[in-house]
């Protein structure tokens, strides 16, 4: 085996970046849209701002994919790329909506990852 | 054309209309008492109503009028409208499947979920999940699990039911979980999910799930002896699954259950026989026997007379429908009606293709591709009512309008203007309903010719073949060239260069197979990749076009001898298709003939050929009172 010359980065995955208030709900169905494509997630809780679209924006320009999920405290969620400006994400769902939807958000993040048209 | 200098030319204004199925296109000139013409603009508009009837005036007075606007001429100036005699040919189209997939009991499911879960095969017997429980261990299970459950209960349940000693072997789910409950269970197993119509799986009997590895296809329910194998089925029960196998071929996943009246039926409808009649005989084909025979008989039996199908089959059918439609459009207020049976079919086009249609019985919505052929048939009407429209447009502009000519020798004289062409000419008309041809020879004899089949059809074809169910996409999709786009920012053409864009492109169209509109990029609703949409395009315009081309043109010849031709000119609206003419001109090539689109006056492309040469026509008149005034 080579030797390890840099520190690992993080694993090439799709962000989840979380307000701390989010329902435990739509992250389990979020992330559960995103595992039934075979793409990996990362959570992370972000205090702060509390709106979906801005966590998505910034966890996709995090993320090593460049897709990054936002959710805010009431469960609205949203879909970023990094190459997107902030104000157009992929796709958008508003806080009260239905697992279903919530797991489509999930889905459409992987497809993005994997190229496949986002349905 | 354009600004004459010296003041505006002497000669009498006239105007040239040609209301064509869709469009309708006029043509302003100046003729001078020699003969010799000055065109001073065309104009081209959408055709108001059924080409022929009197709805047309609406339209032809919009075309007269952009003309003679572009032109600074007022309506007054105006001292003949030349219309076209209209080509008194209507077409119809049907299609008919042959085959049909229909699953008596439910006994397969065949669907293409996009993410099965696990891989390989299980056999065992259907168990909803709820009981499981009371399963003893042993026997091999499949286990059914229906709409609302949770994939977090469905693999806890599972694994507890393996950890209690039942052979679980395989499961199907309602919902699109299979991943999410794979990747749960402790002994991993062959899941196929989003199964719609779940509660009809069949509980208790013999089941086999197989899924195959990401990329590769089902290697033994695809297969009729693996079927035999699985199930231990006789050479007679083998036979009888072998549509089932033939269904799942190409899948990922599938599930075959097997139930002791069920099998899937490959029922071939009776399609009939089309009786011809022509050239003073009377010929039968099987429409079954598929569109090359059918061709044969009809080239047997040119020039044909009528066509009629047998009642009571599917070709019957078809043509009654056809026959039916046009005697609505033949129909005149105030006249007695057409009755249908009095209409004869005086040509008809067979195309083979396939029809992607939901398997009857099936739980998943599974779609088998059913074997159709396409029909366009033409027929000849007596009732012209051109002259109506002449006189509706004289009324409504002030001016006198006259039936100036035919359209296909009208269509010929327009072509002569495109430069580099001289007799004899041939043209071919690509329109809508009809593809037309027409020759002019070196010694000035036209003779024309009308084949049923054109744009139409082609449009007809793509939307079938591709299952896209919508007439407008289908024409997007035979209009535009296609694309893929690649990322939020570049797209693939379908040549492979690829187009970086500076604006995002819009989430809806993104990793999909594109129609590149002059609005943006427009998805076409397939799963298909973009080579098969390509082909199914390419192959509709070839089976159509290319056929008429040549079938038309073979009526023109001198002797049915291409070789005497000498140039091809494509006209119509197909004509500016960006492959068609391309299409056409290479089938032509071998036969040494020179083919192109027209450029009519240098100017028009392939629009305006009617319209100018009516102007032509009328002029050839001017010019000849003229010799005879002076000698």
């Amino acid at each position: 085996m080579p030797e390890q010359l840099t520190a690992p980065g993080p694993r090439p995955a799709v962000l989840v970046y979380r307000h701390p208030g989010t329902p435990a709900a739509v992250l389990r169905q979020v992330c559960a849209g995103v595992e039934e494509e075979g793409v990996p997630t990362d959570v992370t809780e972000v205090p702060g701002p509390d709106d979906a679209t801005a966590l998505a924006h910034a966890a996709a320009a995090e993320s090593r994919l460049s897709v990054g999920i936002g959710l805010d405290a009431a469960g609205a969620a949203a879909v970023h790329h990094g190459t997107l400006p902030e104000g157009a994400p992929v796709v958008a769902t508003p806080a009260r909506a239905l697992p279903s939807d919530w797991r489509r958000v999930g889905r459409v993040a992987a497809r993005v990852v994997k190229h496949l048209p986002l349905v | 054309m354009g600004a004459h200098e010296g003041g505006p030319p002497e000669g009498l204004l006239v105007v040239g209309v040609d209301i064509g199925n869709s469009t309708t296109e006029a043509c302003l000139a100046v003729v001078a008492p020699d003969g010799s013409i000055t065109y001073l603009g065309t104009d081209l508009t959408r055709t108001t109503g059924v080409k022929g009837t009197p709805d047309n005036t609406e339209g032809a007075l919009k075309a007269i009028r952009g003309a003679l606007a572009r032109a600074g001429r007022s309506a007054g100036q105006v001292e003949t409208v030349l219309l076209n005699e209209a080509t008194p040919v209507i077409s119809g189209l049907a299609m008919e499947t042959i085959t049909e997939t229909i699953i008596t009991e439910s006994t397969m499911i065949g669907h293409n979920p996009t993410t099965p879960g696990g891989e390989g095969l299980g056999v065992g017997t259907t168990r909803s999940i709820g009981e499981l429980g009371e399963q003893q261990p042993g026997e091999p299970v499949v286990c059914v699990v229906p709409h609302g459950w949770d994939f977090d209960d469905v693999a806890a349940t599972l694994n507890a039911a393996v950890a209690a000693g039942v052979d679980v072997v395989a499961a199907i789910l309602a919902g699109d979980d299979a991943v999410l409950v794979t990747n749960r269970l402790t002994r991993p197993i062959p899941v196929v999910d989003e199964v719609s119509a779940v509660e009809k799986v069949p509980l208790g009997m013999l089941a086999a799930v197989e899924v195959a590895a990401p990329g590769r296809t089902i290697r033994t329910l695809s297969n009729s002896y693996g079927l035999a194998t699985v199930f231990d089925l006789d050479p007679v029960q083998t036979r009888q699954v072998s549509p089932v196998a033939r269904a799942l071929t190409g899948n990922r996943s599938a599930v075959v259950v097997r139930t002791p009246t069920g099998d899937v039926t490959d029922r071939r409808i009776p399609v009939g026989e089309l009786v011809l009649h022509g050239a003073g005989k009377t010929l039968r084909v099987d429409v079954d026997a598929g569109a090359e025979a059918i061709m044969e008989v009809v080239g047997r039996a040119q020039p044909l007379d009528d066509a009629r199908g047998e009642p009571g089959t599917h070709v019957g059918g078809m043509l009654a429908q056809v026959r039916d439609t046009m005697a609505d459009v033949m129909d005149v207020a105030g006249q007695p009606d057409v009755p249908p049976s009095e209409i004869a079919i005086r040509d008809v086009l067979a195309v083979d293709t396939f029809v992607p249609a939901e398997v009857r019985g099936g739980l998943a919505g599974e779609v088998a591709l059913e074997n159709a052929v396409a029909l366009a048939a033409m027929v000849r009407t007596s009732r012209s009512r051109m002259q109506l429209v002449a006189d509706l447009v004289s009324e409504g502009l002030g001016a006198a309008a006259e039936i100036g000519g035919v359209e296909g020798e009208m269509a010929v004289g327009g072509a002569l203007t495109t430069p580099g062409v001289d007799r004899p000419i041939a043209v071919l008309d690509l329109g809508g309903g009809s593809t037309d041809a027409a020759l002019l020879t070196r010694e000035g004899e036209c003779t024309a010719v009308h084949v049923a089949g054109a744009g139409e059809l082609v449009t007809k074809l793509i939307d079938s073949e591709l299952a896209l169910g919508d007439r407008e996409v289908a024409e997007g999709v035979k209009w535009y060239p296609l694309g893929k786009v690649e990322s939020f920012f570049h797209l693939r053409h379908e040549d492979g260069t690829v187009e970086f864009v500076n604006e995002p492109l819009p989430p809806h169209v993104f990793a999909r197979v594109v129609v590149l509109t002059p609005d943006g990029p427009a998805p076409v609703p397939t799963r298909h990749g973009l080579d098969h949409v390509r082909r199914v395009r390419r192959e509709a315009k070839r089976r159509v076009f290319v056929v008429n081309a040549l079938r038309a043109l073979r009526q023109v010849a001198p002797g049915g001898n291409l070789r005497a031709l000498e140039f091809v000119v494509l006209l119509g609206g197909s004509a500016l298709d960006f492959e068609i003419p391309d299409m056409i001109a290479d089938a032509l090539a071998p036969h040494g003939i020179v083919c192109g689109t027209g450029n009519v006056l240098g100017t028009e492309g392939p629009r305006n050929a009617v319209a100018s040469g009516l102007v032509r026509a009328h002029a050839a008149l001017v010019a000849e009172e003229a010799r005879c005034r002076s000698s």
